[in-house]
């Protein structure tokens, strides 16, 4: 069990955004969180990486609570998460955007040599290599996403939140995405994903958590979800 | 560039500044070198907080005060120069820690309204209490020559391009600059934006100091009050801004070309009226230049090399 999520609720003046909400993720496992929208999936993210404090509950990672740690505490700890709006260090490069996690993330490497020979691994991993030296106010989404990825995995994670990663990518750019995510799962790094595309996540996901109005409603594989009433019912209506 | 070539010409310009002294005793132009070395200290030290970590600190003046008043009081009661500079801009960082918590509590604009306020109160603080002008002893007036003024504004220069520079190129650096960027991305890759926009902002203001205490060794009288005037703060910000933000040579040819325009500009205008200039030049780089002269000069580099990229 590396993380461990107990009776955890956050509401925002009156709206509930979490409500005693329970639940566990094992090492190595690759979890899909989906929901309705405003179902509470981001405020999720935001509260196991020290963004957001919750109202009621806590948060255990590797046994150790994190609650209340800042968010560059719970990074250093071992936990990266990416935005679903992308947030790149616009007129740095890519090298430098890389750098900055690498040598402030967890096992951060203060040597700026051997920092950077890490990132040009990490860079050829994802698939900018080539760019390294551009700055990131002249990528598209596609890349920007990549670079998201890049940086969070430069923290040394050993648990990463994916938040939409896939969004906006066509057919093409999609399966490149999922085999990316996949080879990142084989690294052993444990995986939360929070996704819309229904086929990306029923096919990476080991288990899928479903919140709804930030409860959550199912939880199991996704051939058991997927035929859940409760969970037919959220997305459809009744 | 390649190092060794930029070492080289970092000391040939050193031994070239180094030598201006025995080569005139025209006072005006002294003055000149004197002042433009001062700006070089201040604007960099400003472009510390506001370039680099993105922090627009509009109370650079006071820490500029500070130091000065400080290390003049000490230096006039005997103490060595070297450690009244010292003591000087010390006395400015540790002001920056004790406002530091509280400022930084506050962002974006708020905090630039913040700092002017202090910076401002102190100011007043100041004229209050000390109206009078500061004049050096008749024993000092009488010996008073710019050519150690000249020395130390060189040297202190120096220090603080080599501290930017060493800075730059370090993971502090990054660290600030990632704020700079987006400071909740910078949060979530383990920086801890608190504690390093503090660091920055003690080490602007250190810098600053001893800009100051460069002005307080310069004048033979000073008004007290004039030393927190936050004509100091806008002078810092635009030559950073003109010479171009967030890198090491802006301020130094920002410092240059500022220094050059203001004594050509009072030549032929009335009182005050190159501060116009200036606020309009200002408001053309920030809208057509934001990278200010040095990204001028690398366009142009570029169209006469023909394209070719050299940087």
């Amino acid at each position: 069990m590396i993380l461990e999520v107990k009776d955890l609720s956050k509401t925002f003046g009156g709206l509930v955004a979490i409500r005693d909400l329970n639940f566990v993720v094992n090492k190595g496992q690759i979890v899909g969180l989906i929901g309705p929208n405003g179902s509470g999936k981001t405020t999720l993210f935001n509260l196991i990486s020290g963004v957001l404090k919750p109202d009621k509950g806590f948060i255990k990672f590797n046994g150790m609570p994190i609650t209340g740690l800042k968010p560059h505490g719970v990074c250093q700890k071992g936990i990266a998460r990416t935005f679903q709006l992308t947030k790149p260090f616009a007129n740095m490069t890519i090298l430098q955007n890389v750098m900055v996690a690498k040598m402030y993330g967890s096992e951060s490497i203060r040597n700026m040599k051997q920092a950077r020979e890490e990132c040009e691994k990490i860079l050829e991993f994802i698939g900018l290599a080539g760019k390294s030296s551009a700055t990131a106010a002249t990528f598209g989404l596609v890349d920007r996403k990549r670079l998201e990825i890049a940086r969070a995995l430069a923290t040394k994670p050993r648990l990463l939140l994916l938040d939409e990663v896939m969004s906006g990518l066509t057919a093409a750019e999609m399966e490149e995405a999922i085999s990316l995510v996949k080879s990142i799962g084989d690294f052993g790094i444990t995986l939360i994903i929070v996704e819309h595309v229904m086929k990306a996540i029923l096919e990476i996901s080991d288990k899928l958590i479903v919140l709804n109005y930030g409860e959550k409603i199912a939880e199991g594989t996704p051939q058991e979800v997927v035929h859940n009433k409760k969970v037919i019912e959220a997305y459809l209506g009744e | 560039m390649d190092r060794w070539k930029q070492i080289l010409i970092t000391g040939g310009i050193l031994a070239l500044l180094a030598l201006v002294p025995l080569t005139t005793t025209r006072t005006d132009l002294l003055t000149w070198f004197t002042f433009t070395l001062l700006y070089i200290t201040l604007s960099q030290s400003w472009n510390i907080i506001g370039g680099y970590t993105g922090q627009q600190n509009l109370g650079h003046a006071a820490f500029f005060g500070l130091g000065a008043l400080s290390s003049r009081y000490l230096w006039l009661s005997g103490i060595p120069l070297p450690i009244a500079f010292l003591l000087g801009a010390l006395v400015a960082a540790f002001f920056a820690l004790v406002i530091g918590f509280p400022a930084f509590r506050l962002r974006g604009i708020y905090f630039v309204i913040g700092t002017l306020v202090l910076a401002e109160i102190l100011r007043i603080v100041v004229d209050t209490l000390l109206p009078r002008a500061l004049v050096l002893p008749s024993k000092l007036l009488s010996t008073y020559s710019l050519v150690p003024r000249y020395y130390i504004s060189l040297g202190i220069a120096f220090l603080t391009v080599a501290a930017v520079y060493a800075i730059s190129r370090s993971r502090l650096g990054l660290g600030l600059m990632s704020i700079r960027e987006n400071e909740d991305a910078a949060e979530t890759l383990g920086v801890n934006t608190q504690i390093h926009k503090l660091v920055a902002f003690l080490i602007s203001t250190f810098f600053a100091g001893l800009a100051g205490g460069i002005y307080a060794y310069y004048s033979s009288a000073v008004q007290p009050g004039y030393l927190f005037q936050p004509v100091w703060t806008f002078d810092a910000v635009i030559i950073v801004f003109v010479g171009g933000v967030g890198t090491i040579l802006g301020p130094i040819i920002g410092s240059v070309f500022f220094v050059l325009l203001q004594r050509l500009l009072s030549l032929y205008l009335p009182g005050g009226m190159h501060l116009a200039v200036f606020g309009v030049l200002f408001i053309i780089v920030v809208l057509f230049l934001p990278g200010g002269l040095i990204e001028l000069m690398s366009k142009l580099r570029n169209r006469i090399l023909g394209g070719s990229r050299l940087n």
